[in-house]
């Protein structure tokens, strides 16, 4: 009989693990917070082409007198593409989207664009099955957000044998195997500078100890975000900066907010949290106001405005730092365009024009040394928002 | 026992149609899903859950429970990947990813067979300890760049246009089928299942069974978390994460029981073929990966239902139809 019991229970566990969303058993709705939290805020998708005048904070880079030959679209051809995030229910890369359309409207791309990504909170390689698919299915072009570190290598790699132009944004493939460009929202190397720059900023002259909150343990561009903070570290000007640890919330706000709770509890003497997410972020400001502990441990990282604003206001994460996701969407929509209508072939110094804003240029991707023939091309520096500015912040995100 | 045979031809009979409908759903609604090398993906996207599949037949018909097969690939795969870092012979990593398989499910057997633990237990806290073990090999890291023949293995076709994987899983399906459905072992699993007390006194060794099964789950699961890092390239401490409750489910949805005794490896091979499919079939149709899960949810919540919900109205109808040839019968010699 306690058998039989026990069984049955198995059996309702599977039904309902079986209805989640994610492979594992995890609770699925507070991952899903981040989207809901902010529902107004995320970018209409209709919105006005003009309007990214607005976007001003990343100031178009290299507009200075070209060298060679800028590369310009044609628009109206028809272009199967596939706009690809880490998962779905996350603010940023709704944003993404929005510019990505915006860029689709613009080059009169009669072609539907596809919005496809894995549940929240799945395991990084659900990427895997999408690109096979699309594969199979025949589009012209993959822009990709990697999540799987160099697992997802292969199936990209047979997407490109396949004669699928396959562009990443926001997280490349370290190995580089099978990607074509890698469009950076921001220099890499200058990201550790902008966040070291930041704790001191906020903790003052004496400095302290801090940790860092990242997403997946897998996420390339954040493991490259945290490199170049410990290399910024080690100059004599953030001697004061210790770095205690670093935990991963895996971009999902449960995960996120016990993550920074144990570093509240393990760390006493900690006086920073420095999340290089914007999920991270918000659940480290949530735990830290909801403690009362804003007075003796402040939080810092990339955070949306939208979500952040209270926080910045109320000193419990008093800077910030991004950049405009609606730009890179619409930056990679315009780079994975040419290439896949064959107007750019990926070379390093080979310049484009990416619509509003301006002309690129593509170089060799010196975060990834080890990686042969990554090439990458960088949006933009990233803009800090702290009290004064963060209003305009929400606005220029809208 | 006629009548349970029955019920479960005819169990295998729905999962038949409902696959016949999934396949002209699928080629009706898009070009792409007939064509050769699609078919091929749809095996191999999946290849490590269904090879595992195989011998979870065996152990749910057995009357048991492996909830740790998926640690245990992510287990083996990063012995594995440790040793390789350490720069042991790629030869000898491999070996020991498959000697790690074969020590868990030896230490799974025998807390099963001879410590009398129930082997839900037993395997759920293999499910949490041997994937903390992988987490304490590999931590965070992800370890890559195995040998090129390896990498091959995983990634590119070996027969024709058939990847390795595809292959084996064929293989194994057929010897499957022999041993369970055609000789004397198999009907000692089905035996020990039903009853393990009769078996015991019938003179079936009924702990060597158990023993000879979980250690094969062990050496089958550990060998399916290589190929699953020869597919990907790379190898993590979180490989496969809830892969046991995929591999649980299609198990279930093949008809077979959950307390043993009754099921056919046709009937399992039918819901893998389902489960497939719809899957695929989705992916190319573009559904949201949210839905996809919720409409295997429903599916597997449905192959509960229906049969009940069919087998309460025909009785019924039958104890109606009973009670009115009576009333009939009563009126007439009245």
């Amino acid at each position: 009989m306690f058998k039989k019991l026990m069984m049955l229970s198995v059996v309702f566990m599977l039904l309902l693990s079986a209805c989640a969303p994610a492979t594992t058993a995890a609770p699925p709705p507070a991952t899903q917070a981040p989207a809901t939290e902010a529902p107004a805020t995320v970018a209409p998708t209709e919105a006005p082409t003009e309007a990214p005048a607005t976007a001003a904070p990343t100031e178009a880079p290299a507009t200075e007198a070209p060298s060679g030959e800028v590369i310009k679209a044609t628009p109206g051809k028809e272009l199967n593409m596939v706009f690809l995030p880490k998962f779905l229910g996350n603010a940023v890369f709704d944003l993404a989207h929005a510019g990505a359309l915006a860029a689709a409207e613009e080059l009169q791309n009669s072609a539907e664009l596809q919005f496809l990504a894995p549940a929240t909170g799945g395991a990084g390689t659900d990427q895997i099955p999408i690109i096979t698919n699309a594969t199979t299915q025949g589009v012209d072009a993959i822009m990709l957000s990697n999540n799987a570190g160099d697992q997802v290598g292969p199936a990209v790699q047979a997407a490109r044998d396949a004669g699928v132009t396959v562009v990443t944004w926001d997280s490349n493939i370290p190995s580089a195997q099978g990607e074509q460009l890698f469009v950076a929202q921001v220099d890499f190397d200058t990201l550790g500078q902008v966040m070291a720059d930041m704790a001191l900023d906020i903790l003052g002259a004496d400095g302290g100890k801090f940790a860092v909150l990242s997403a997946g343990p897998d996420s390339s561009n954040q493991n490259a975000w945290i490199a170049s903070l410990k290399e910024v570290l080690k100059d004599a000007k953030y001697s004061k900066l210790e770095l205690l640890d670093v935990v991963y919330g895996n971009d999902e706000t449960e995960k996120s907010t016990q993550e920074a709770q144990a570093l509240l509890d393990k760390y006493p003497d900690m006086k920073l949290i420095m999340a290089p997410t914007t999920v991270g972020v918000a659940a480290a400001a949530k735990v830290v106001q909801d403690d009362n502990l804003c007075d003796t441990v402040k939080v810092s990282g990339l955070g949306l405005p939208a979500e952040m604003v209270t926080f910045v206001k109320n000193d419990c994460a008093p800077e910030i730092a991004l950049w405009n996701f609606k730009d890179l969407g619409y930056t990679t929509y315009y780079a994975a365009y040419l290439i896949a209508s064959g107007a750019l072939e990926p070379a390093e110094g080979v310049q484009f024009e990416a619509g509003h804003m301006g002309t690129l240029t593509i170089e060799k991707d010196a975060t990834r040394p080890d990686a042969e023939g990554a090439l990458r091309v960088v949006m933009g520096p990233a803009t800090v928002w702290n009290k004064d500015n963060i209003d305009e912040g929400v606005d220029a995100f809208k | 026992m006629l009548r349970s045979l029955e019920r479960l031809k005819s169990w295998e009979g729905v999962l038949l149609l409902l696959l016949i409908a999934i396949v002209i759903f699928n080629s009706s609604m898009t070009p792409h899903y007939l064509q050769f090398q699609n078919q091929i993906n749809l095996f191999e996207l999946h290849i490590e859950k269904i090879i595992i599949v195989l011998i979870m037949t065996f152990i749910i018909i057995n009357g048991e429970i492996d909830l740790s097969v998926a640690s245990v690939m992510a287990l083996a795969g990063c012995v594995m990947g440790y040793l390789f870092e350490k720069g042991v012979p790629f030869g000898w990593c491999v070996f020991a990813g498959l000697f790690t398989g074969v020590l868990t499910g030896a230490f799974n057997g025998f807390m099963v067979a001879y410590g009398k633990m129930t082997s839900l237990i037993v395997t759920l806290s293999g499910l949490i300890g041997f994937r903390g073990l992988a987490h304490v090999l590999l931590e965070n890291r992800s370890v890559g760049n195995f040998p090129d023949w390896f990498d091959r293995l995983g990634q590119k076709p070996m027969v024709g246009p058939f990847p390795l994987a595809v292959i084996i899983f064929f293989v194994l399906l057929i010897i499957a089928l022999i041993i369970l459905q055609r000789s004397g072992g198999g009907r000692y699993v089905f035996v020990i299942g039903n009853n393990s007390e009769v078996a015991r006194y019938s003179g079936v060794n009924v702990r060597r069974v158990k023993m000879i099964l979980f250690i094969v789950s062990g050496l089958i699961s550990a060998f399916a978390g290589l190929l699953l890092a020869a597919r990907l390239g790379s190898i993590r401490g979180d490989t496969a994460i809830g892969t046991e409750l995929e591999v649980i489910t299609m198990v279930l949805l093949g008809g077979v029981s959950i307390f043993g005794g009754t099921g056919s490896l046709y009937g399992v091979l039918l819901s893998i073929l389902i489960i497939l499919n719809l899957r695929n079939g989705m992916g190319l149709l573009n559904v949201p990966g949210e839905n996809q899960t919720g409409v295997i949810g429903a599916l597997l919540i449905l192959s509960v239902l229906v049969p009940n919900i069919g087998r309460g109205i025909w009785e019924v109808w039958n104890q109606r139809r009973v009670q009115r040839i009576r009333v009939g019968e009563e009126e007439k010699g009245g």
